[in-house]
């Protein structure tokens, strides 16, 4: 890798051509409008009134901070619990153990629901009276009365949350599963031959190769997760009282169910700086490595 | 007329008549009754029965659930196309959206050209819900107004007169305290009184404004420039409903997280004694527990009022509505598609078929299986004391602000302090509506 | 240091133990909610497993009463032709990336990130008018390529990485016995990429499978519909009818699985690229 020469090479743009024709021709046009929109009702007056009062209008809405808060609390719990329950599985699917196959599979169930679906279930679960999880811990004599899962402002983050990493794991440990799999075998013999413990060999060898795809896996994690909405938009609407309200499900309530196209666009493009601002180091980091 | 100006017109007819029947107009009709089941039937064989009248119209259908509809509608009027004629409903979550942004098509002139009277079949309230600019966008379709429903078997088990339903709210609620109670015996609550959408949801609003309107407020000033909630009135109904829940605990558990189908659940359960519903209920009931006699356990009376009290409006009803896409290009096929679902033939034959109230007068006040009907009667009976709320575009961001105020009481934070916030946040919302500079009273 | 490795065992197997009951709860959830009657879902107490266990309310009425084979095979032939669009034109792009030095690499990178940071709910309005100018809504290439879109720039960026672990002397190599730069990407980066290829396609097939805002804005006609889609119409107005939409999400899963079991020995093959490395 440090061999490589830095020379200009022109060929490359016919590589990366492709990807960008689909890009430019599919999102260029509502990426565009998106960003104008939130500075004028395009789509009615054009441009001609373009003005910065919504921005203003954001900065002066409680309730966006409030959401801005929760999209915090949200996207950071998901997208840890999401790494470190990938990256446990993903060692222990790529170890030695009976039935690797059948665990593989297992592991990689909850993905395959769409995540409306995932939400409908778990709400069906969280269910005071009729649901699962409350029976279970009834039965086992850990409650005396029905817990409200999502109905109690403090427990509902927590219980969404659950529900999102149930069905957001499977992702970043099939990626680091797969980069598990690409570390030559080679390297850990060496380490065997000189005698290194396995928590040597993890933090020397794994963890070095892993770190790019967990670099990678990361930041488009927090990119989605920080876009996620169907899933809190069928256990809670945002409730109770604004309590799971994060930006993407404030951005779709302004838009489809208020029709204030223009407030919803200024709300995501500042959501969007924000993720920007987080992001660029990492592409930094990411295109200086090699 | 000599005789070749005749051939002339007849050739001319008979071309006419020709290329118009081979040239079918199809047409896209989009309801969102589509897709349950037991009422997509009834749909398509009204719809049979008009092109089989209309055999030069082809209708289409699109299907759509309840909770898309708005969103998939406005993505495509946005881009000038999407279906023809279009039901939706609740009204007062898209009705003033949509014809605010020019969505529908004036159906006026068609009006003007129908026998003077037309409009005269349906409910004053409807009609003037519809109607925006001065300009009609639509015609009514369900109009059910909501009403107190009750369980008589639980009435009579905790010793009430199971034919006496409450008719004031402190009837209500000593009712209620009396009906939440342990019936297995385990030492744990598990009956309540009375049981209520408290999510934020279209269904709220059903539910709340009928406390409103019997306590005598109202949401907003009549000339919808300022909120109204801070009057005496409008205080003493949200404290009394949020006490339901944090004092006198009648309500079950998790009421924040309450949807429309969840409590419908907890009264075919029998956990909940009393709800806030209309003629919807009793069939899904039915379906959710089919081995209970429901026709002899539900009873249907009128919201109660605030005693002393006797408001001309003391509920509100859920009203849904077919109107034209603005981007039809066959409007006047589209007219006789419409036309003929809200008349008064299609709306009897939907009640038959889906048991659900007309907002045309002739069907809800005249249809004879109908009035044979006791609990559809009943139901019927509450129609001239219901009133709609304010079909204004702003009217889902003000009803959202009420939503929040009443869960945040119902988790515990002191009523009036959200009252008051939902309060200015109404104002703020209806700021165009006021001349510049003018101010609302202070809360 | 037996003893040690047995408890190393006892532990991973434990913790797998749990990750199965935290995996497969929700889905034993469903299955048994699709054995249900309407009326015995909604018991209080929940009965954990039916107390006669039917295909009728929940299989049976989901497969006759709606066009649901018809939704499987919408969603099957929209998500693969995404998934596969998104990985090739990604791999293209990762391996541009990867080998070559351009002006404006870096910038390229960051947008190819900046892409996928406004939501769909703003992008998918101006997405509808420009295939509606073009006559291209209500069909399947308007969705697929929306997905193949959405989701390349994580396939770009996940086999840029994956790319990066290929040594340069194999391409080079191949580059000397006279292969053009494509060939040698064909023949060799290729075979050696594609645990994370897999890793793409499943991802832009899921993405693709489960998305319901795109699917439900850009089709009408029942015949476009896709799986999620018809679910989601099965919470109706008044109820969510659970025994036929936990019945339609049980087979739901099935596709997906089966690609997964299908591209899983692929997913393990990849071992053998770093056999050549320095």
């Amino acid at each position: 890798m440090k061999t490589k020469q830095r020379s200009v090479d022109f060929t490359g743009y016919w590589f990366i051509l492709p990807c960008f024709l689909l890009l430019l021709g599919v999102l260029g046009f509502p990426m565009v409008m998106a960003v104008l929109n939130s500075f004028a009702p395009i789509w009615t007056k054009g441009l001609s009134n373009f003005t910065l009062a919504y921005y203003r209008k954001l900065f002066n809405d409680p309730i966006f901070f409030n959401s801005l808060l929760r999209t915090v609390y949200f996207v950071g719990a998901t997208v840890a619990l999401h790494l470190v329950l990938g990256l446990l599985v993903a060692l222990a699917l790529n170890s030695a153990i009976r039935a690797r196959r059948f665990f593989r599979v297992v592991a990689i169930l909850p993905w395959t629901v769409p995540d409306v679906i995932a939400g409908l279930v778990w709400a069906c679960m969280y269910d005071p009276l009729s649901g699962l999880l409350n029976d279970a811990l009834h039965r086992l004599g850990l409650i005396a009365s029905p817990v409200e899962w999502l109905a109690n402002p403090r427990l509902v983050m927590p219980s969404v949350i659950l529900a999102d990493v149930w069905r957001g794991y499977p992702f970043v440990m099939l990626v680091l599963l797969a980069g598990l799999q690409a570390i030559p075998r080679e390297q850990y013999e060496a380490a065997k031959v000189d005698g290194a413990s396995a928590l040597h060999e993890f933090l020397y060898i794994t963890l070095p190769n892993l770190k790019p795809l967990i670099a990678i896996a990361t930041i488009l994690d927090i990119i989605w997760q920080t876009r996620r909405f169907g899933l809190i938009w069928v256990m809670t609407e945002g409730g109770p009282a604004r309590a799971t309200e994060i930006l993407s499900v404030l951005a779709y309530r302004q838009y489809f169910k208020f029709f204030n196209f223009e407030y919803a666009s200024a709300i995501s493009v500042v959501l969007a700086l924000i993720l920007l601002a987080i992001g660029i180091p990492y592409i930094r980091a990411i295109s200086r490595r090699i | 007329m000599n005789r070749v100006k005749r051939f002339w017109l007849f050739l001319a007819f008979v071309t006419f008549a020709v290329l118009g029947s081979a040239q079918k107009v199809t047409i896209v009709l989009s309801n969102w009754h589509l897709v349950e089941p037991h009422w997509e039937k009834s749909i398509k064989e009204a719809v049979a029965e008009f092109m089989r009248r209309n055999p030069d119209i082809e209708v289409v259908l699109d299907y759509v659930s309840y909770a898309e509809k708005e969103t998939k509608y406005m993505t495509a009027i946005e881009a000038g196309v999407g279906p023809d004629v279009m039901h939706l409903g609740p009204a007062e979550i898209s009705f003033g959206l949509f014809a605010s942004r020019g969505y529908f098509y004036d159906l006026t002139p068609f009006i003007a050209r129908e026998e003077p009277g037309f409009l005269d079949a349906w409910y004053p309230a409807v009609v003037q819900a519809l109607t925006y600019n001065g300009k009609i966008y639509a015609l009514g379709n369900n109009y059910q107004p909501m009403v107190l429903m009750w369980n008589k078997r639980l009435f009579a088990e905790a010793g009430l007169d199971p034919e006496k339903p409450p008719a004031t709210w402190d009837e209500f609620l000593a009712y209620a305290k009396a009906l939440t109670r342990d019936r297995d015996g385990d030492g744990r609550i598990d009956t309540w009184g009375f049981g209520t959408v408290g999510r934020v949801d279209p269904g709220f609003q059903l539910r709340f404004t009928p406390v409103l309107y019997s306590f005598g407020a109202d949401y907003l000033t009549p000339d919808l420039r300022c909120a109204a909630i801070n009057s005496p009135a409008a205080k003493e109904a949200v404290k009394f409903w949020v006490e339901l829940y944090t004092v006198h605990g009648v309500i079950p558990p998790g009421v924040t997280d309450m949807s429309p189908g969840k409590v419908r659940e907890q009264f075919a359960a029998e956990k909940i004694a009393m709800k806030i519903t209309s003629a919807w209920n009793l069939p899904i009931v039915r379906t959710l527990r089919p081995e209970l006699p429901w026709a002899e356990i539900i009873g249907v009376a009128p919201i109660p009022v605030k005693r002393g009290l006797d408001p001309e409006y003391r509920t509100t009803a859920f009203l849904s509505y077919y109107a034209m896409n603005r981007n039809t290009k066959h409007p006047e096929a589209a007219w006789r598609l419409l036309k003929f679902l809200t008349s008064k033939e299609a709306q009897e034959k939907w009640f038959r078929d889906a048991y659900v109230l007309s907002a045309r007068r002739d069907v809800s006040e005249q249809y004879e299986p109908l009035l044979a009907d006791p609990y559809a009667r009943a139901i019927a009976a509450a129609l001239p004391t219901a009133k709609m709320v304010p079909m204004i575009p702003e009217w889902p961001q003000i009803i959202e602000a009420i939503n929040v105020a009443v869960q945040k009481g119902f988790i515990g934070e002191p009523i009036d302090r959200a009252w008051a916030e939902a309060y200015r946040k109404i104002n703020e919302i209806l700021e165009p509506y006021r001349p510049r500079g003018a101010a609302c009273p202070p809360y | 240091m037996a003893m040690r490795a047995l408890l190393i065992r006892g532990g991973v197997y434990l913790f797998l133990f749990f990750i199965l009951v935290f995996n497969l709860t929700p889905f034993f959830w469903m299955l048994s909610t699709s054995l249900k009657t309407d009326a015995e879902v909604h018991a209080i107490p929940p009965t954990w497993w039916p107390r006669q266990p039917t295909l009728e309310e929940g299989y049976k009425k989901v497969l006759m009463w709606t066009n649901f084979p018809r939704y499987f095979l919408n969603s099957t032939l929209v998500s693969l032709s995404a998934a596969f669009i998104s990985t090739l034109v990604g791999a293209l792009a990762g391996y541009g990336f990867s080998r070559f030095y351009f002006p404006g690499r870096s910038f390229l990178i960051g947008i190819l990130l900046a892409s996928q940071m406004l939501p769909g709910v703003l992008l998918v309005g101006p997405y509808f008018k420009m295939l509606a100018k073009i006559g291209l809504y209500d069909s399947h290439l308007g969705l697929i390529l929306a997905f193949s879109t959405l989701t390349l720039p994580f396939s770009a960026w996940m086999l840029k990485g994956f790319i990066d672990t290929v040594p340069h002397e194999l391409d080079e190599a191949a580059l000397l016995d006279g292969c053009t730069r494509l060939h040698a990407f064909i023949r060799v980066i290729f075979p050696l990429i594609t645990p994370g290829m897999v890793a793409t396609v499943i991802f832009a097939f899921l993405l693709a499978w489960g998305d319901l805002l795109w699917a439900l804005c850009l089709t009408t006609t029942d015949s476009m519909a896709t799986v999620t889609l018809g679910l989601s119409r099965l919470v109706t107005q008044f109820r969510v009818i659970w025994p036929q939409l936990m019945a339609g999400s049980v087979i739901a899963a099935f596709p997906p699985m089966l690609l997964y079991l299908f591209l899983q020995k692929y997913l393990v093959r990849g071992l053998t690229g770093g056999a050549v490395k320095e």
